[in-house]
This record gives structure tokens, sequence and C-alpha cells, in this order.
């Protein structure tokens, strides 16, 4: 029994009955991931939840089809259908070519952390919200609300193919954010902060639930003294750490390996060409210790990989899932993804970032006549075929004669990413990782990923506010 | 497969609430849902997914003397559901007690069935969906010489039952149906690509826009934008397109929302009786639509739905509420629980006479938003900005295609400046709105 959810033979049963019409390969993946949570308000625990993620899904390959379905009755019966529901796409009647398989488990390295038994203190979890509840109130005596949550998980997967892999991964998740509501008599604003990672809560012993409250406090600060964004063309210098949202937009979801097999993508046929300035180097790492979008194995059983995306401006490759790797005859960079059971894998990033430059950042500050300063960005999104993406700044300041000064609300960058990649002119030597809090969304399933980047200098890029220097109509 | 029927689901949500109550819950509430889903996905000749699966989920509340705790799980086997109930109830003892969480005081004394449900949907034959999304896919490929590839044809539906029982005693359940299409082709012109997205959705299969209607629209929006300019910045009138203008009531929901009001994360506190609106801002909330995809009998506590004037003219009425944020905030529950926290049913903004092309001719100078992207993180000073493409309108006709600009105000601006409502507001979703201009808008470029 693969702990207490099915027999493992059932595994190798359905895959045979999968293929019983024709296609080239089948998996099942099978699932059960245990989360709960708490929430704070109005200085208190306000709630709890519990969540129960479990069934197996189905998929049979043929050609560049895919049929897929799943199940959460995991009775025999129901199973069995799910197998012939996903073998609907195979249509030559052909009789299968897997035969039985032999199914051994595999091990594989892990790169997550902290206590793996997947048991918790629920006592601990409150103690760490109501200290930062404490924190940030006691912060500024204009923050007027604080909002917390704690959210830990542990999912257990099996992955099994018509290939005759085998493997196991059990993948913990924990994640503490803090938002944080300031006001004085006029302005409102808000400030978040979130960290965590593949790990347990001991993590919280080192960043402190103090820290991530008052950085949550400060910027909701920043915001309530914030002036409009300005709007127009200008220099923007990006904060290391969370401007890594620029990477993920601009340039890693172009490079998906669906998009480029379909030839919707920008970057489409382009591996080898020049596609930023020779100042970028881009990473995609699924091996990084702890970090939320690291994994041991993907979605689809490969081994997590450190990528090169893009080294001195030129594009080395796309992040591959089988599918995909299989039609491009190339090996899966073990980039496949999903949600859940009930969902196909895709290719998705894990851990994106860039390495360090040579520039220090008071160099790349005072380089910059006027321009904004981006320390962090709070989402973005990008369009595939054009390469325009937008993000929106987080926490943003004016620089003005090279210094750093007032900050600016809300503002939306928005530009093209092969066009600002080739605009960067300064990398930092200060590269990291960014909090771990961020999620990404594609194609309606969302999955955990890290971001990390150098400051970075862009030389021009479209500010998105609404304080115009020339004047309200020219 | 099988199908699915309101008496199972009725059956595993009294199953849970006994399981609760004899656990040591004062008082436990259980939606069940249970929904068979089909989707396919062309692309060229081929089709390119197939997925096919009977989903179940549950939805568990319970309250131990005033602290509450919820369970979301696909495990209904018995030993695993008991295991889940428990350890939920358990996590309730680090709750705080609040005198104001638990059950509604009322529940629907009525359950319509609303038109939610077509039978055609679930007779409809695996074949014939997957013989018309190839078809979309030709289709699309046939409008312009310029779309040489797309991201794909999609039909999906679903046929689903909803279940509540709770330890009050009341127990209810209807079913629905909902199917959508879409399409998104790729065109490219020199060695520019666009991909352009349109889409149908409804309860009934009859009302989905048809086929031709779908990939003609898709078509236009992927080659219409070619030889797009950035416009240099300024301030002039916005026509946002009713999806985009859906979007912004995708944030107005955020805002109206006790749930959001309640926690600080609003820029309508305080708001209520006041003017946010110009005249021509009238805001509905509606959960008992016949046969629109926001509708339902009851909501995710068993409250009766309902119509709710959230803005009258530009005077905001009330916020949104559930159970629990209505004692909270000393009003009623407007029925707007969805299970969790606080959501909209059908959220509408109330169409004008004028047509998107009257509207239009009617602007000497300003732009057409058909298009934005971004999202809005943070409700709390309630700042709008975003990405967007459209055209250039002059002397009343779109002049130009743009693209790479971004659009920027606040909110309450913006409404204050709703100076024209079109009469295209169409229900493909819950939260929907007919296109609209604001007077003026800063829009940054070159």
């Amino acid at each position: 029994m693969l702990d207490g959810i099915v027999e493992q033979s059932v595994l190798a049963r359905l895959i045979d009955r999968a293929l019983r019409r024709g296609g080239e390969f089948a998996d099942v993946f099978c699932e059960r991931r245990n989360t709960q949570s708490f929430r704070l308000q109005d200085g208190r625990i306000h709630e709890a939840t519990c969540g129960v993620t479990l069934g197996i899904g189905i998929r049979v390959i043929a050609g560049e089809s895919a049929g897929y379905a799943y199940s959460d009755d995991l009775s025999l019966e129901a199973l069995m259908q799910a197998a012939d529901a996903a073998a609907l796409i195979a249509r030559g009647g052909a009789s299968g070519n897997a035969g039985r398989i032999d199914l051994c488990l595999e091990s594989v390295p892990s790169w997550y952390g902290g206590d793996r038994d997947g048991r918790s203190d629920s006592a601990r979890y409150v103690t760490l919200l109501e200290r930062a509840d404490v924190a940030a109130r006691a912060f500024d005596s204009r923050v007027v609300a604080v909002n917390a949550h704690l959210a830990e998980e542990l999912q257990d997967v099996w992955i099994a193919n018509s290939d005759g892999r085998f493997v196991h991964d059990r993948r913990p998740m924990i994640t503490l954010g803090v938002q944080v509501v300031a006001s004085d008599t006029k302005e409102r604003g808000s400030g978040y902060a979130g960290d965590g990672g593949r790990t347990s809560i001991a993590y919280f012993d080192a960043c402190s639930p103090e820290s991530l409250a008052s950085d949550a406090a400060r910027i909701a600060l920043v915001n309530v003294s914030a002036i409009p964004a300005p709007a127009g063309e200008m220099a923007m210098v990006v904060g290391a750490g969370g401007g890594g949202v620029l990477l993920h937009e601009a340039v890693g979801h172009g490079l998906e390996s669906d998009f480029n097999r379909r030839g919707t993508s920008l970057y489409s046929g382009r591996v080898g060409e020049r596609v930023a300035s020779e100042l970028v180097t881009i990473y995609d790492d699924g091996n990084l210790p702890e970090e939320r979008g690291s994994l041991n194995v993907d979605d689809e059983g490969v081994t997590g990989q450190h990528k090169v995306l893009v080294e001195n401006g030129v594009l080395h490759g796309y992040m591959q899932d089988l599918l995909n790797a299989r039609l491009m005859g190339v090996r899966s960079t073990g980039s496949g993804r999903r949600q859940s059971f009930r969902f196909l894998p895709q290719p998705r990033m894990c851990n994106t970032y860039m390495p360090g430059g040579t520039s220090t950042v008071e160099e790349i500050l005072t380089s910059t006549k006027r321009g904004i300063y981006a320390k962090s960005f709070a989402g973005g999104q990008v369009e595939i075929s054009k390469g325009d993406f937008v993000f929106m700044v987080g926490e943003g300041y004016l620089i003005e004669d090279g210094k750093v000064t007032a900050p600016v609300k809300n503002a939306t960058i928005v530009g093209n990413g092969p066009e600002a990649m080739t605009k960067v002119t300064a990398v930092g030597n200060d590269s990291r990782l960014a909090r771990r809090h961020y999620t990404c969304g594609k194609g309606g399933q969302y999955v955990p990923v890290g971001v990390g980047m150098p400051t970075v200098k862009i030389s021009s890029i479209t500010v998105g506010g609404t304080h115009t220097e020339r004047g309200p109509r020219d | 497969m099988a199908r699915v029927t309101e008496t199972q689901a009725l059956e595993i949500a009294d199953r849970a609430v006994v399981e609760a109550t004899s656990s040591g819950a004062d008082a436990a509430e259980a939606t069940v849902s249970i929904a068979k889903r089909f989707h396919v996905e062309a692309r060229e000749t081929v089709v390119s997914k197939l997925e096919q699966s009977i989903a179940k989920s549950l939805h568990l509340r319970v309250f131990v003397d005033g602290r509450k705790a919820s369970l979301t799980t696909s495990d209904l086997s018995p030993n695993g559901l008991r295991g889940a109930i428990e350890r939920t109830i358990a996590r309730a003892g680090h709750v705080a007690s609040d005198a104001l969480a638990g059950l509604p005081d009322e529940f629907a004394t009525d359950v319509p069935t609303l038109e939610l449900y077509d039978r055609h949907i679930e007779s409809r034959g695996g074949d014939e969906k997957i013989e018309e999304t190839l078809a979309l896919e030709r289709l699309i490929r046939g409008a312009d010489a310029r779309i040489v590839n797309s991201s794909g044809s999609h039909y999906a539906d679903a046929s689903s039952v909803t279940a509540i029982a709770n330890s009050a005693g009341f127990a209810a359940s209807y079913a629905s149906t909902r199917a959508s299409r879409s399409t998104g082709p790729v065109a490219v012109d020199g060695t520019v690509k666009r991909t352009a997205h349109y889409g149908t959705a409804a309860r009934h299969f009859a009302e989905l826009e048809g086929s031709a209607a779908v990939a003609q629209i898709a078509a236009r929006r992927a080659v219409e934008l070619f030889g797009a300019k950035k416009p240099a910045t300024m301030r002039v009138p916005v026509i946002f397109e009713r999806d985009v203008a859906s979007s912004i009531l995708d944030d107005l929901f955020a805002a109206i929302s006790a749930a959001n009001v309640a926690t600080g994360n609003s820029w309508l506190i305080d708001r209520v009786g006041t003017r946010i609106g110009s005249g021509c801002v009238s805001v509905v909330d509606d959960g008992r639509l016949e046969g629109k995809l926001g509708s339902s009998p009851f909501d995710g506590e068993g409250v009766a739905t309902r119509r709710t004037v959230v803005l009258e003219e530009g005077l905001l009425q009330t916020f949104l509420y559930d159970t629990y944020y209505a004692r909270k905030l000393g009003a009623m529950s407007t029925g707007n629980s969805n299970g969790s926290g606080v959501g909209a049913n059908n959220l509408y903004l109330e169409p004008g006479t004028a047509s998107l092309e009257e509207l239009i001719a009617a602007t000497p100078r300003g732009i057409l938003v058909l298009d934005t992207i971004g999202f809005a993180t943070e409700h709390a000073s309630g700042t709008y900005s975003r990405g967007a493409r459209g055209f250039f309108i002059e002397g009343g006709e779109l002049a130009y295609p743009i693209d790479e600009f971004t659009i920027a105000g606040a909110y309450v601006d913006m409404l204050a400046g709703i100076d024209a409502v079109a009469s295209d507001l169409r229900f493909d979703g819950g939260v929907v709105s007919p296109s609209f201009r604001v007077a003026e808008m800063t829009i940054s470029g070159n």
C-alpha cells in the first residue's frame, strides 16, 4: 500500500488499462495533501482551516494529444473508469505498448528542510501570529489593521509511468504572511511581507515574525505618505531579491516549452540568438534548498534541475515537461508541474533568478538622473506572443539626481520583455533570492515559485502613474 | 460516467454534520458539491486535450464554543472524513472565542430552481463536442490570412449538484449546469505576433454565442491592433470595453465586500450613504436572476439570495455581507456568503441605452481600452493602474491602434467620472459590466 491510499500494484494496472486503446505513454499521479492554516485579525485568532486533497490522475499521451481523467474515489472500479476515460484520446484502437510494467520505487535526493514527519504543533503557530500582530501594532500608531496568516502543508505524491519510472516525493511547505493597513487622517495604505518555504515551523526561529511584521508596517506607512507615481518613460532601478518578478514575467513565461513548441511565444525558434543585453544571465533552478519552487522531482517524476535559460544575453533553452520535450526531441528539464491531481501538468518555472554582476548599488543609483526605484513588486503579468508585460510596484521611490527621494504610490510598470532586457545597463553585485511567498498562475493552475535578482538598472521603461510633468493636456 | 444526484450530495452533507456534532461541535454546516466535468482543447486538426472526471468536494464549518474552524476535503471515505473532522475540531481549540461566530439566524424558505440546469448539456455526446471544437479551430484560421496559429480552441461543460445541511436542521440542494466555448487565435504580421482570446459561457447550451460569432470576434481581436503605436502621456476620456469594464467591477466588488471593509482593506470604509459615483452608476447584486451564472437559490451558508442595490445613481447604499461580517458591522446578511467569506452573486452595472459604437461616436477625442494586463493588489487606498491596449479615438472614430501604455487613476475619481454607460451588458460570468466612459484619466506612454 502507498501509505494506506492504494495498493502499489494498482498503479501498474491503471497504466496498462490506460494504454489499451493505444498511445505512447501513460502516467499516474497519486496525491495526498494535508493543509492547515490559522488566520489572525482584530488581534486574535479568527479562524482555523484544514484541507485534504486526495486523488489520482491518469494521463495518456498519443502524439501531441493528452487524455486525462482523475478520481477522488479510490475504489478500483472508479479508478478503472478514469483510466478508460483517459484512454479515449487514443483513437487508433491499437493495443497498448506497455505490457505489464514492474514498478520499483526509486529514491531521489532531497532539497527540503526541517522536520519532515509531518507532525505539527498548532500552539506554536498561534504564538507566531500573535507575535506578528503585537510587533506590527507597536511599529507605529498609524497602524489600523493587522491581518496575518500561517499555512502549512505536506504534499505526498507518487508518480508512476509506462517507462517504468516510479517515485515518491514528500513536499513540506510553510508560509507566514503579514498584511498591515496604516492610515493617517487623509490617506490609507497597506503593506505585505511573507516568508517560509519548503521547510518546517523551525524556519521562523531565524526569520522572526517581528521582522515580517515591521517590514509590512513600514511598507504600509511608506504607502500612506507616498505621492502619486509619475507617468511616462524614465529609467528604472529594480531592487535586489523581490525584483526577480521582472525576470519571471519579462522572460520566464516566454521560455516555457508549450508556448515554444506551439510557436505562440515570441522566443519560439530563437535558441542561440541574442535576446537580452550581454549583462543578462537567467537561471531557473529546482534544486535550491528550501525554496518555494524547489522540487526533488517534478509532477511527472523527473528530477529537479538547474537550467541556464539565458547566458550573457544569449537564449540557451526552454523549460520542458515530458510531452513538449518528447515532441521537440529533447529531454524534460524537470519543469512539469501541476496544481493538484485534478490538472494536467504544464511546463512551469521553479526558482528563477539572475546571478550577480559587478556594479555596486551606489554606482547604479548615482548614475540615474531621473527614474523610479522599484524595491519590490506586488505582482505581474505577461502576454506571451508579443512579450508585453506589466508589474505592480509594491514599494517604490523616485530617483532624482542619483538619490532615492519620495515614495510613490501603486505604480504599474509596462514594457516589452526583449526590449526591456536589451536596456539592462547595469547589474549589481548583490544578487539574492526574494522572501519566499510568490505563487504563479498559468492556465488556471497555481504553483509556488521563487524569484531572485541583484539590483539592476533598465535605462528606459514606461511608468504608469497619474502625475505628468507636461501639464494636463499636451 | 455515472449521473450525479442531489440525494447523493445531501447524504454526504448530512453524514458530515452528524459526524461533526458527535465529535464535539456545537454547530456544524456542510456543503457538498459533486461535478461531472468535460473539457476538450483542439489545435489545428488535432484534439490536443480531452479531460473527463467526476469531482466531489466537501466544505465543512464547525463551531465549538464560538470558535470557528473549517475543512475542505476530497476524501469522503468514512475513516478519512472522520479523521479530518476530528483534526478540524482540535484546531478550533486554538481559535479565539467570538460571540458573533455561528450559523445564520434565518435560512432560505424557498428554493426556486432558477433555470440553472440544462438537461441538454449532460445528454450531448462527447464526439459532438469534439467536432464543434475542431470546427471552431477551422473557423478562426479561415477568418483572416494573418491567423496562422492558435493557442487552442476549447469547449468545457460541467453538470453539478450542490447540497447544504446544517445542525440547525436546514437542508437544501440544487442542480446546475455550465458550458463554455472559447478560442485563442494567434496572428502574425511581419515579426509581430499577437494572441487574442474570446469566449462565451452560460448555464444553458442554447445561450452560448455560436461558434461562428466567437471565431469572428476572436479573429478581429487578434488582427485589429497590428501597427499599434505607443501613445503620448496625457489626460483623455477613456472608454472601457465591456470585458475590461467587468474587471473594474471586480475591483469594485473587493471594495464593497464586508470582509474587506472589516479588515481595513477597502477604500469605501465609512462611505455608505455617501455619493461615490456619478448619476449613471447604479450597481446591483442579484442572486436570483433566472439562468444566470452567478445565480443560486441560497448562498454558501443557506441564506436566501436576493436582489441588493449596492449603488443607486452614484449613492452607496450598502456593502455585501455574509452572516459573520453583517453581525460584525451591524447589518443583515445580503445572501453573499461564498462558504468561507463574502462572494458576489450576479453583480452588474445597470446598462444604459446607447451602443458602444454610439459611445465612440460621441467621443471627439479619447481612447477605447480593449484589453488590460495587471491586477489590483491593494484595495486599501483604491488606486487603479494597468497596462492597456486599444484604439485612439479622433472625431468620434477609431483613428489608430495603441498599445504599451498604462492607464491610472483613483477608483473614487473613476466612478465619479463615469459620464456614459453603454447597453452591451452580457452575463457571461458572475461579475459583469457594460462598456462605459470615464470623462478623464491619465494614460502614460511616450
